[in-house]
């Protein structure tokens, strides 16, 4: 009964409105076609043996690693989509006197059935996606379109972890409207980030510094290997930890300084900001980490080049190339996954405020103007983490950023222009999303 | 408008004096497919008037406001709106000048407010001002004007989600009015709020607009609304079918 009465509810709501559905399933189609392509990729390198093997899978191990925070963050993305809608019609079932269960099971079914209808496309969309991934060049040649796809074991751990994920999430935001049925319908109090975020920054460096200050290079591959990760992850934490606030310190300063003929905007995108600067920062958070670890990597590997000249060895040749080309692999597909989380956070937005939208379109407040506010509020922090995450990464490595750039300026460039391309594709994101403002905003009128 | 709303504020600068026409709709007719929405309508509004368009659902009120405001475009028929710079045609804008005429000309507060909720109060009221390239010191410092003027002195900086349902109203009944508009339109500014938050706004509403020399047309379904109008405009079926002053509704 409650499974109809769900699935009666929502062919209803979609009948009405489409991307009540395609959003969503949409979403986590994206994320499973780039999840299972980014572990089909990292499985390959599991396949090469011997000693230049283990490199090889510790470096698709730390790849994985750090676009796991954005695929985990477009899945988040994908599943708050679908539940914004549901606790809209959650809520007034629940204030017409729905139980807490029949409300809980009716959330599982419908999260669970749209993650399972985006996860099964997404499977298709990495099947097509490997003759292209397939044609990168990895270890003296291309891969492989066979070699890409990901077995069927793990393309079922895949479904039911980000199903199961969707599952979750659908959960705790339920708690919500079954423990104050109105209180999703009423945007309460901007989002705060606490001051206590900043003394855990100061801990997560302490606790670096004494890592860095007992590992010795003598102490084994394990020991070392361990203290990598566990500083990647360190430095994960400490991202993830004072990135909203530095954010919001920004929106702060960026409010202060709004003025000149283009006020409005600036305003407007600098409260978005500060109105939820967590989910600024889970938006565009993503492309931190990958690109601190893209300068660290591009400026070790010109000092690769410059220690190794023409003396350099074929197999370390090869290297050189494949560990340049994963550097730039990981900052595109991180990029990719950001673009596609905010095009699909965006979409969800215009589409949740539509009245709003279109009141402003009644006021006279032209198209290019709302949409320059929303550019604003995504594409400011987006520039603000990627080009601080590259400065302190070359900052913290100063005198080789120099010396790495002079003496050998086409990898650093090259990391350069990967940045610059994915800060592009971002802005292409965006782009995407503006029809749908448009025809949001020159909507029917409705007749009375 | 209550005492409480004009006390120690200094009152925005008054619009003009209520004299002639400012807006006129002759022959509007608008369709959506096979229904007919507007079927020939002819409205004058005079300067300083409030009108109140009343009707049942589907009867054609909200597109006759929308064709006058110069959100529609009408089938046929002419919307012309007579201010300070002499006439212009309304119906022969481009979208563009429409949006344009909307943004310098009109006012508008609708039935939830619609306020944008990452504003404050204040910043909600200023944005038609700052989007007309007013400098956002002095937009700012004229939305608080007016805010204190409706009664929500210390609340400037309060964000929607913060007022009551009232108080939103009248951060838009401010928002409508920060830029002085010749003529505010209003889609059932009472239609979510009790009946003692309903006269509060309307008071606010009619004091800000025609208690100043200005023009207020209103849809609504709400009797006593309508009723502190100084005229109300019956439709259906897409027609005007009673016209008169609110004494002689009474009458």
């Amino acid at each position: 009964m409650t499974a109809r009465l769900t699935l009666l509810l929502l062919r209803r709501e979609a009948r009405e409105d489409r991307a009540v559905l395609v959003l969503p399933v949409a979403a986590f189609a994206v994320v499973t076609a780039l999840a299972l392509t980014v572990f089909g990729g990292a499985a390959f390198f599991f396949s090469i043996e011997g000693e230049i093997g283990l490199l090889y899978q510790g470096l698709a191990i730390l790849a994985v690693t750090l676009l796991v925070i954005p695929l985990l963050t477009l899945c988040g993305a994908a599943a708050r989509l679908s539940a914004r809608r549901r606790d809209r019609r959650l809520s007034t079932l629940s204030l017409l006197g729905a139980s807490g269960r029949t409300v809980t099971v009716m959330t599982l079914i419908e999260a669970t059935l749209l993650a399972l209808a985006g996860t099964l496309l997404g499977v298709l969309g990495h099947l097509a996606l490997t003759p292209v991934v397939g044609l990168v060049p990895f270890h003296g040649g291309p891969i492989g379109a066979g070699n890409v796809v990901l077995g069927v074991p793990g393309m079922l751990a895949c479904v039911a972890g980000f199903v199961v994920l969707a599952a979750v999430s659908a959960l705790v935001g339920l708690r919500r409207v079954v423990v104050s049925p109105l209180g999703v319908r009423t945007r309460q109090q901007a989002g705060s980030t606490s001051w206590l975020r900043a003394v855990g920054f100061v801990l997560a460096v302490c606790a670096g510094l004494v890592m860095g200050q007992t590992m010795r290079a003598d102490q084994g591959t394990l020991v070392l290997a361990a203290g990598v990760v566990i500083t990647f992850g360190l430095t994960m934490a400490v991202l993830n930890l004072v990135g909203p606030l530095v954010l919001r310190i920004q929106g702060r300063i960026h409010l202060s300084r709004a003025g000149g003929p283009r006020s409005a905007e600036r305003v407007l995108a600098a409260r978005t900001v500060l109105d939820a600067p967590k989910g600024t920062w889970r938006q565009v958070g993503g492309v931190a980490m990958t690109s601190f670890a893209a300068v660290f990597a591009g400026v070790g590997l010109s000092f690769t080049e410059l220690a190794g000249g023409t003396a350099m060895s074929a197999e370390d040749r090869m290297l050189f190339e494949d560990i340049r080309t994963g550097v730039i692999l990981t900052l595109v597909i991180s990029f990719v996954t950001v673009a596609a989380s905010v095009a699909v956070n965006q979409a969800a937005d215009v589409l949740d405020r539509r009245d709003l939208f279109a009141a402003l379109d009644r006021m006279g407040m032209p198209l290019g103007r709302v949409d320059g506010a929303r550019t604003r509020a995504v594409m400011g922090p987006l520039v603000t983490v990627a080009l601080w995450s590259a400065g302190s990464a070359a900052i913290l490595i100063l005198p080789m950023t120099a010396v790495g750039t002079l003496t050998s300026p086409t990898t650093v460039l090259t990391v350069v222009a990967g940045l610059a391309g994915g800060i592009l594709l971002v802005r292409l994101a965006m782009l995407a999303t503006r029809p749908v403002l448009a025809k949001v905003m020159a909507g029917p009128v409705p007749a009375s | 408008m209550d005492a409480t709303t004009t006390r120690g504020a200094t009152p925005p600068q008054r619009i003009a004096d209520p004299a002639g026409t400012v807006l006129a709709g002759h022959g509007l007719t608008k369709t959506y497919g096979p229904t007919v929405a507007l079927a020939g309508v002819d409205l004058a509004v005079r300067r300083g008037e409030s009108v109140a368009v009343m009707g049942t659902s589907g009867s054609g009120k909200t597109t006759l406001l929308h064709c006058l405001a110069g959100i529609l475009t009408p089938d046929s028929g002419s919307v012309t709106l007579y201010d300070d710079d002499g006439a212009v045609a309304v119906h022969a804008l481009s979208a563009g000048g429409r949006a344009e005429l909307r943004r310098s000309r009109y006012g508008f507060v609708f039935q939830q407010g619609l306020l944008l909720p990452e504003l404050t109060a204040a910043e909600n009221v200023a944005l038609p001002l700052m989007l007309g390239g007013v400098d956002r010191r002095e937009a700012q410092a004229q939305a608080i004007r007016w805010l204190e003027w409706l009664g929500l002195a210390g609340m400037t900086d309060r964000r929607p989600s913060q007022l009551s349902g009232g108080q939103q109203q009248r951060v838009a009944v401010a928002r409508a009015q920060v830029a002085g508009p010749p003529v505010v339109f209003a889609d059932e500014p009472t239609g979510a709020l009790d009946s003692a938050t309903s006269e509060e706004t309307m008071s606010a509403l009619l004091a800000a607009t025609t208690g100043r020399g200005g023009t207020l047309v209103l849809v609504t379904h709400d009797e006593s609304v309508a009723a502190r109008c100084h005229r109300v405009v019956r439709l259906h079926d897409g027609q005007i079918v009673h016209d008169a002053t609110t004494g002689e509704v009474a009458r």
